[in-house]
């Protein structure tokens, strides 16, 4: 998957927040979260703007772009 | 585990010991009887089973995380859902088009009513296997 995250940083950043808590604020489940965090599935723009949201950081702190 | 994910495990299992057993039977007395027509109370009571089957697995499923069993799909479950269904019509779409050539062939009627229930049965296992295969896998 040609786009890389910063999810697990911002979740230990963020006072240790659990993937079932991100989930619940993103409206995902926590194994849609984990595939995201593992970059083996792209969230739409919507999951991902909610994902930064929830860090409360612009979205280009949480993805980027990284083609191999 | 995802409660989608269960649910595919339930239909998988659901469909494959229901419709296993029902062609099984099928198998062994379709010389004897089935030929002519009388596997019509064995597919109903197949497909009472299934949906017993099902449901029973589904409660019991949902009794352990009732609040995700609740919870509408999100866009990930969506995604695999619609990639999964795509399979599964391919595969029925394929098999039709080659039982309505059976039927042009003059097969029996009974054998290609049958043999259009596996199609659909077959579909139902691809469509199960597929989401399994991309929860597994993450997308």
């Amino acid at each position: 998957m040609p786009i890389e995250n910063e999810i697990r940083r911002l979740r230990f950043e963020h006072g240790e927040m659990t993937q079932a808590q991100l989930a619940e604020r993103v409206g995902v489940t926590r194994q849609t979260i984990i595939a995201i965090e593992q970059n083996k599935y792209a969230p739409s723009l919507e999951a991902a703007f909610k994902i930064a949201d929830a860090f409360g950081v612009p979205l280009e702190q949480v993805f980027r772009w990284a083609p191999k | 585990m995802s409660f989608r994910e269960k649910s595919a495990w339930i239909a998988l299992i659901a469909y494959g010991v229901v419709f296993g057993g029902y062609f099984y039977t099928l198998w062994q007395g379709w010389g004897d009887r089935y030929a002519q027509g009388l596997s019509i109370g064995l597919m109903a009571g197949a497909v009472v089973m299934l949906v017993i089957i099902a449901a029973a697995l589904t409660i019991v499923a949902a009794l352990f995380n009732p609040k995700a069993a609740n919870a509408p799909a999100d866009e990930r479950e969506r995604t695999i859902d619609l990639k999964a269904e795509r399979m599964a019509s391919y595969t029925l779409s394929i098999a039709v088009v080659c039982l309505i050539g059976a039927l042009l062939a003059g097969w029996n009627g009974i054998l290609v009513a049958n043999l259009l229930l596996a199609s659909l049965v077959i579909s139902e296992l691809v469509k199960a296997l597929a989401q399994i295969a991309y929860f597994r896998a993450g997308a």
